[in-house]
């Protein structure tokens, strides 16, 4: 392991002397890499890494809080980032009891879902944020009534949160009703050889709503014939895109994986945005990616693979590592469909990007 | 998992299913599908698949496909095969090839004939940055360029003989630096020392700073990160690089100033093609688009959506491109199924010679052989692909095959181009660039999709509003604007090209859509003696440039200008909106013509020859289908299904389990 380090160690010093950026792998303790690969790419996300040291800084001030899941993501982030060496190891033991001891479904040592996990953390925090900042600004059991989504809304909504708006257009009158609806990631049907550029295009396609599922139109009060799409309203600042790569099988009575080849490119803009208008025309970086390997759900193993100052670095707990961007096709998935068993990409995070000269 | 491909559940009539257990739930693989000239079919003849040894479908290298005359070289893994390739008239055993290489420790990625030179002479770029010279014919001599490293460590992306060279190659890496070799000069054992010669907006050219000269000979440092593929226009003026940095860059080589750019519309670009007569660059990429830009007006004027993955191979057919004419002849030879019966009688595709491969320029190194420009054709509707006429008369028409069966028009201009696309979604798309496509003025913002075949309209219920443009009412209202009355003739070639076989050289002139007509161009060029033909044979086609609506030159030509003085602009988010990156709904999106799944891998190469095209997958697969017209005239009776049932029967088994 220390052989390694300095390796890695090395390469980075030859490669950004100024860079103060600290790699530092997780240790496992029990089948904890659905939560290790999370954390490493959400470490990767400056925006949110920068407001979990934010929290911690502020929270330092205040002193004697008690103790909760994001209290212990910040003291491991700021642990990380406060290292002195650049490489090195870390056991992220405080936050795995806490996390235990918070949800039970993750109170065992058998391998979870890290989309589940992924998005258990961010709701967590939404509400524990939300419960502070209702508990500072009003009293703490004076917030009926005032519980809307803006009162509500805190840092989390504001890195992940982004809006799809679901349209229907009654066949018979052509009235167009909308409904929009908030999401922190969009978890994605895929299909073998495509991209996730097609996958995400999919998702909005048009369905026609006829025979059994005739649609209520509130113009003509009577059940018609539309046609409905989902869109994208409000593109988040960093996109969360779960690829759906475990399906239920009835004739198996369990979960199998779909290792599909899913291309995914560094570099993404979505086509199914509500209006094109400028402004909102986001281009996105994918900056982290959390990997599955192996083959099913409860059987194999979690990886990331993070950017970071212009190159990647593999996070496999403990390990971490330099690697090559061409290295990347290697986690698309497979083409065979003999093969179940695959290191294939499961959650993208892609971060909008500022334009460079930003006036 | 309803994989309904938009266009891909259209009239085929017959199709074969080799996924009988799937059927409905996965999409079949096609062997045979319609486009409006009649059934395209995929050839039995060949044991088309190479036994590749230690093969998997992880292995990253792509196949790809180089012809020369009547060798075909491909690489599949570490393998390098060459192998007689007949296309339709004769099988060809692909497990008897006439020269194999197996490589150890490094893989071959791409290469190149030269078709200009008495031998055979074949370019080999690898994984780990050589490059080989051989003659896999004779095995006379086989020569190691950057056989150190010391050039260049990284994979070599694309190789190209400089067109109408004998000893001048082009390298890409995907360290972003193409390198220019000459054939005869030693590499030398030490890391060279470079010079800055020139520099423009995202690129750098250095020539090599050594006593002796040596390779290579000129480094060009070109945006950011892997340079894809380059490609030389037909016209040999104009080299185009793709890079995964998003941009095509299209440079006049010989005075190496940048002449245009474009911007994916997000992520890497993978492939690049020329429109045979050197007017349009059609490029693919992650973006999973197909993009096509105007030479002439330094714009992208279409996109094309169809692929659910990313593009591999873009190109041009120059044998379906249509072309119109005063020669009236209703052609009754493609009275085939057609998916489109209201367009049916329009277009009728036509030969040109194969033109749309860069390296068959016909000049000389000496230069004293001025090559003449001028298109090949046969008058007659006959689907007679004609080719390879070695006269040296010089004719004064560039145009080529001119049919139009509905509509006598006294022009000869192409009023539609054909190109095809291949990519990781196993499907093959073939796109129609038509005359409202390439005349629409600039700036007009489009909304709605073009049809150009309009197939089930139940499968775009959203595009039911969208126009479906009628290609009869565009052309009368462009045929009041051409004044050509040429006839048409035979290509011209010089008589030292006339070994080089069915890779002739014929070409149309781009300057007479480039520099005659737009300023921009010719006052970069004006500067260097070396493109000596283009006013030779400019002036004499003058007319053509009628052709064109201009309407936005001007500012187009100020936004290049503006361009290339300031220093920014590579920031895509910038560029968004401009001619460079236009959003999606600022140019027409065009539809593919035909859009079929025709293999179970991903698609990695695609040449369109006379009779046929060819297309290879990952797997190492080469397949052969044969054009509509031509089958008819074969011996050998099709077989439903191709030699792929061993595999067919593979999928089969595992298919079943996807829902």
């Amino acid at each position: 392991m220390g052989g390694n380090i300095s390796q890695l160690e090395k390469e980075l010093n030859c490669e950004s002397l100024t860079v103060n950026e600290h790699y530092f792998g997780l240790v496992n303790f029990g089948n904890s890499c659905y939560c290790n690969s999370v954390l490493q790419a959400l470490y990767f996300c400056r925006p949110f890494r920068q407001k979990v040291l934010e929290y911690k800084a502020k929270n330092k001030r205040v002193s004697q809080n008690k103790e909760t899941l994001l209290t212990c993501l910040a003291d491991l982030y700021h642990h990380i980032a406060t290292q002195k060496k650049k490489t090195g190891t870390v056991a992220p033991k405080k936050f795995i009891a806490r996390l235990k001891k918070e949800n039970v479904v993750f109170d065992n040592f058998l391998q979870q879902d890290a989309h589940e996990f992924f998005n258990y953390l961010l709701n967590t925090i939404a509400d524990l944020l939300a419960a502070e900042k209702s508990g500072n600004q009003t009293g703490p059991t004076d917030n009926n009534g005032k519980n809307n989504s803006d009162s509500n809304r805190t840092w989390i909504q504001d890195i992940f949160q982004g809006t799809l708006t679901n349209e229907t257009r009654c066949l018979n009158c052509e009235s167009l009703s909308s409904k929009d609806e908030d999401f922190l990631d969009l978890s994605v049907e895929i299909q073998q050889n495509t991209s996730i550029t097609h996958c995400l295009r999919v998702f909005s396609n048009t369905e026609t709503l006829s025979s059994e599922h005739k649609y209520y139109c509130e113009n003509c009060c009577s059940k018609q014939e539309a046609q409905k799409r989902m869109r994208i309203k409000k593109l988040p600042m960093i996109l969360a895109l779960h690829l759906k790569r475990f399906k239920y099988m009835e004739s198996q009575n369990r979960h199998t994986k779909i290792s599909y080849r899913v291309v995914f490119p560094l570099e993404l803009r979505l086509f199914n945005k509500a209006s094109n208008k400028g402004g909102d025309d986001k281009l996105y970086d994918l900056v982290a990616v959390v990997i599955h390997c192996g083959p099913g759900p409860n059987r194999g193993h979690y990886i990331t693979i993070v950017k970071s100052f212009g190159f990647w670095l593999l996070f496999d707990d403990e390990m971490v590592e330099k690697m090559d961007v061409s290295s990347i096709e290697d986690f698309y998935g497979i083409t065979s469909d003999t093969q179940k068993s695959s290191e294939s990409c499961y959650i993208l995070l892609y971060q909008a990007r500022e334009s460079m000269l930003s006036s | 998992m309803n994989c309904s491909a938009s266009a891909g559940q259209d009239s085929v009539s017959g199709a074969t299913l080799l996924n009988p257990s799937t059927t409905g739930k996965e999409e079949t693989v096609k062997c045979q599908f319609v486009t409006r000239e009649g059934t395209y079919k995929l050839f039995k003849g060949d044991n088309c698949r190479t036994t590749v040894v230690g093969y998997t479908p992880q292995t990253n290298t792509p196949v790809k496909c180089s012809f020369s005359g009547d060798l075909i070289c491909f690489n599949a893994a570490k393998e390098l095969y060459v192998c007689n390739y007949k296309g339709i008239k004769n099988a060809t055993d692909l497990n008897n090839p006439i020269d194999k290489r197996s490589y150890k420790g490094l893989y071959p990625t791409c290469h190149d004939f030269n078709v200009f030179a008495d031998n055979v002479h074949l370019l080999v770029g690898l994984s780990a940055g050589q490059i080989q010279l051989m003659d896999p014919i004779k095995k006379e001599f086989c020569k190691l360029y950057n056989e150190e490293r010391v050039i260049d460590k990284t994979k070599v992306t694309c190789i190209k003989w400089v067109p109408g060279s004998m000893n001048l190659f082009l390298v890409s890496h995907s360290s972003g630096q193409l390198y220019v070799y000459k054939e005869d000069l030693p590499c030398g054992s030490t890391t060279p020392h470079y010079q800055l010669f020139k520099q423009g907006e995202g690129f750098a050219i250095y020539t090599c700073k050594t006593k002796s000269t040596r390779n290579p000979l000129y480094r060009w440092v070109i945006g950011e990160g892997s340079i894809n593929e380059i490609a030389f226009s037909p016209c040999s003026k104009y080299l185009a690089t793709v890079s995964q940095d998003g941009f095509l860059r299209v440079f006049n080589y010989d005075t190496m100033e940048l002449v245009g750019r474009v911007r994916s519309y997000f992520g890497g670009l993978l492939c690049i093609c020329w429109s045979p007569d050197s007017k349009f660059v059609v490029v693919g990429g992650e973006d999973d688009l197909v993009t096509v830009w105007s030479l002439q007006e330094k714009r992208v004027i279409a996109r094309g959506q169809g692929h659910k993955s990313w593009v591999n191979v873009v190109a041009f057919d120059p044998y379906t491109t249509t072309v119109r004419d005063a020669v009236d002849s209703a052609n009754e030879a493609f009275g085939e199924e057609s998916e489109t019966p209201a367009t049916r009688s329009e277009n009728i595709s036509h030969s040109l010679n194969d033109s749309n491969h860069l390296q068959h320029h016909s000049s000389t190194s000496s230069s004293s052989t001025i090559p003449s420009l001028n298109r090949n054709h046969c008058g007659s509707p006959s689907i007679e692909f004609n080719n390879h006429s070695t006269h040296l008369t010089c004719n004064t028409v560039n145009k080529s095959p001119i049919i139009n069966s509905s509509r006598n028009s006294p022009s000869s201009i192409i009023t539609s181009y054909r190109f095809g696309s291949v990519g990781q979604d196993t499907q093959l798309c073939l796109w129609e660039l038509t005359e409202d496509i390439i005349k629409q003025p600039v700036g007009r913002s489009r909304t709605s999709i073009l049809l150009h075949s309009p197939t089930n309209g139940s499968q775009h219920p959203l595009n039911s509003s969208s126009s479906h443009v009628s290609s009869s009412a565009q052309q009368s209202a462009y045929c009041s604007n051409l004044t050509s009355t040429d006839k048409c003739h035979n290509t011209l070639l010089p008589s030292q090209t006339g070994n080089c076989l069915p890779n002739n050289c014929n070409y149309l002139d781009p300057d007479v859509y480039t520099d005659h007509t737009t300023n921009t161009i010719s006052s970069s060029t004006s500067s260097t003696g070396n493109n000596s033909f283009t006013n030779k044979h400019g002036q004499t086609r003058k007319e053509h440039k009628k052709n064109f609506s201009l309407a936005s030159r001007n500012s187009d030509k100020n936004s290049l200008n503006k361009a290339s003085h300031s220093k920014l602009n590579d920031d895509p988010i910038k560029l968004l909106g401009t001619s460079i990156c236009p959003r999606l709904d600022e140019v027409p999106l065009l539809e593919p013509l035909i859009c079929k799944k025709i293999a179970h891998e991903r698609l990695t190469a695609l040449v369109f020859k006379e009779d046929f095209f060819v297309t290879a997958c990952q797997e190492g697969y080469i397949f052969t289908w044969v054009r509509p017209n031509k089958w008819e005239n074969m011996q050998i009776a099709p077989s439903p299904i191709p030699s792929i049932d061993e595999e067919a029967a593979l999928v089969d088994d595992n298919e079943s389990t996807v829902v």
